[in-house]
């Protein structure tokens, strides 16, 4: 009996294409299943249909290094009932048993989050920085640990809610079905991560500001990258033809809710690979996105760099490390990878992105 | 003109005689014959032929929700004969543990879409299977299973896209957080809507809305079917 093909992804496509072995990452990848598999032997039978617990971060775009941290909800989609603080407190007590590092003290992470305010405040003033980051996160970098079927709920409920309030979409006389209100929160949301970077600089004095600054160079830009690759491919994507179909036949929103919940579901990485296979981007241009996060995801690993850039804070400080100029000789390549990818390799998408994602 | 009826077990438990004449005095011409509990079903099929079912365009049996294995062949010695007859067998996919036994049923089976309790048979994805076991069978959506399962309405607009050529029935009630079938509320009213026009008109629509304590009753319950439809303002 033959054994069923492998099924390769995107990231094993393009890699197998240019030769590249990207060890960094795919050690990153590695490290995120050791860790998901220990929490969910901790949390498998955790939660109900109405609760999910949620993870954020590195260990959802499948990136752990040595030195991640956790950042988590316990999403309640349901009954409030007292007992989810409990709930919220085991898990809390539990992940500090297995030693993992604690989410920052924001407050954005680390605490029970009901969905109301997560589908229903998507603009206005109640949509605060808090709600924004845990919705456009839910989106963009999540997964869920234990029962899932809240976390479903919710991320679909909130992506039909940005297709379905979008008019645009289902009543333009144009061709081109881009899901607009979606694409202007995730630019926001971007937008809004890059001032608060200058804020914490000041509210926190200047405390580990290098290593935000790298995070804010590589990872932050690549979840905004996929983001805006995940709505142009609304309308670029074969795939998704039967939803456009029903966008402009039927005004309904439905395919394209399920054809981007699925899409939403991939790590960003392999969002970017998929759009540099089926655009069939240089090799140039992939090497510069993906040799160069390859790096930086080798500079995280290394505990000593990764140390180096935390308590870089001065001028002084950068101008002696060594780990920050590889930072700026990883980040500043990646960011031209990017640029030649949105703005250059493709007619289409740099069309889409002149047009939706500037102004 | 949309086809409306009820369950007989949403309007009087284990009491079909009850129901069928409570649903002659509003006209209704639609009706499942409700057998929810196996133990319902000799006494259904034994009281059939003597039912008076005049009136009804269209009538579907509701086999049991829950039976063993070893059961299987039993309650399928029931249900075929009616199947010969022509009534639609309504069944729940995780009853059925032999798909070759059910093929016999032919056309006349109707597979439905599961509620969030049960493990298979949720989703459209889920469902292929049975319909690919029982290329015959055609499909009883349940729409208050469907939103239960994913309150944006996208799993019931995939279901209704995966199976339209196969619907034959829909059941509508508000399935609430302990997969009770509740009187219709206003929020299911309004996603219900969102994917009413991908149900053809002549597909019946039975209400399996518990009114038989008193929650509601048949006129209101229809009066919200047809705000489902925009047939009156909501």
């Amino acid at each position: 009996m033959s054994s069923p093909p492998v099924k390769l992804s995107h990231l094993d496509r393009l890699a197998g294409r240019l030769g590249s072995s990207w060890q960094s990452i795919r050690k990153a990848q590695s490290e995120t299943q050791n860790r998901r598999l220990e929490l969910t032997s901790q949390f498998a039978q955790h939660g109900s249909p109405d609760t999910s617990l949620v993870v954020f971060g590195s260990i959802a775009r499948e990136e752990v290094t040595s030195g991640s941290d956790l950042d988590w909800i316990l999403l309640i989609d349901g009954q409030s009932v007292p007992e989810h603080k409990d709930q919220e407190r085991e898990i809390e007590r539990r992940l500090i048993e297995r030693k993992f590092i604690a989410p920052g003290s924001s407050g954005v992470f680390g605490r029970m989050v009901g969905s109301h305010d997560l589908v229903h405040n998507i603009g206005g003033e109640d949509d605060f920085n808090s709600n924004t980051t845990r919705r456009v996160l839910l989106l963009l970098e999540s997964h869920p640990v234990g029962n899932r079927d809240a976390y479903e709920r919710v991320r679909r409920q909130i992506v039909r809610r940005y297709l379905c309030d979008d008019r645009g979409l289902t009543h333009s006389g144009s061709d081109v079905r881009i899901p607009r209100f979606l694409l202007n929160d995730l630019t926001r949301y971007w937008r809004t991560v890059t001032v608060d970077f200058v804020y914490k600089q000041r509210a926190d004095n200047d405390n580990k500001w290098a290593l935000r600054n790298a995070k804010l160079r590589m990872s932050r830009k690549l979840i905004f990258a996929a983001g805006l690759t995940h709505v142009f491919f609304c309308h670029l994507d074969p795939a998704a033809e039967q939803a456009r179909a029903e966008l402009k036949t039927k005004q309904d929103v439905s395919l394209l809710t399920a054809y981007l919940s699925e899409q939403l579901a991939m790590p960003p990485l392999e969002t970017m690979a998929k759009a540099c296979n089926e655009l069939n981007i240089g090799n140039e241009v992939v090497g510069k996105i993906f040799d160069n996060y390859d790096r930086f995801l080798g500079i995280l690993d290394d505990t000593s760099k990764r140390d180096e850039l935390a308590k870089a804070t001065t001028h002084a400080h950068l101008r002696d490390s060594a780990a920050w100029r590889e930072i700026r000789e990883v980040s500043t390549p990646f960011q031209e990878g990017l640029v030649a990818l949105f703005l250059g390799s493709s007619d289409e998408l740099k069309d889409l992105t002149m047009k939706y994602g500037v102004f | 003109m949309r086809r409306i009826g009820f369950s007989t077990g949403a309007i009087a438990r284990g009491d079909f005689h009850s129901a069928l004449a409570i649903m002659q005095q509003h006209n209704l011409d639609v009706v499942e014959l409700s057998a929810l509990r196996v133990g319902e079903l000799r006494p259904l099929v034994e009281a059939i032929p003597g039912l008076d079912l005049t009136g009804f365009h269209f009538v579907s049996i509701h086999a049991p929700s829950r039976f063993a294995p070893d059961e299987e062949a039993d309650v399928l010695g029931l249900l075929r004969p009616l199947a010969d007859r022509g009534f639609h067998i309504v069944v729940h996919p995780d009853t059925i543990f032999n798909a070759t036994r059910w093929r016999l049923l032919g056309d006349r089976l109707l597979i439905e879409n599961m509620d969030k309790r049960k493990p298979i048979g949720r989703t459209a994805m889920e469902l292929r299977e049975f319909f690919v076991a029982l290329p015959e069978a055609r499909f009883c959506f349940d729409i208050g299973h469907a939103r239960q399962v994913d309150p944006s309405m996208t799993e019931a607009a995939l279901l209704l896209n995966a199976f339209h050529d196969r619907l034959a029935e829909v059941h509508m009630s508000e399935v609430n957080t302990a997969s009770r079938h509740d009187p219709l509320s206003t929020n299911a009213v309004m996603a219900f809507r969102s994917i009413m026009a991908a149900i053809p008109e002549d597909v019946p629509i039975i209400l399996e809305t518990l009114i038989d304590q008193g929650q509601s009753d048949i006129q209101t319950e229809i009066h919200r079917v047809n705000e489902v439809f925009g047939a009156v303002a909501a």
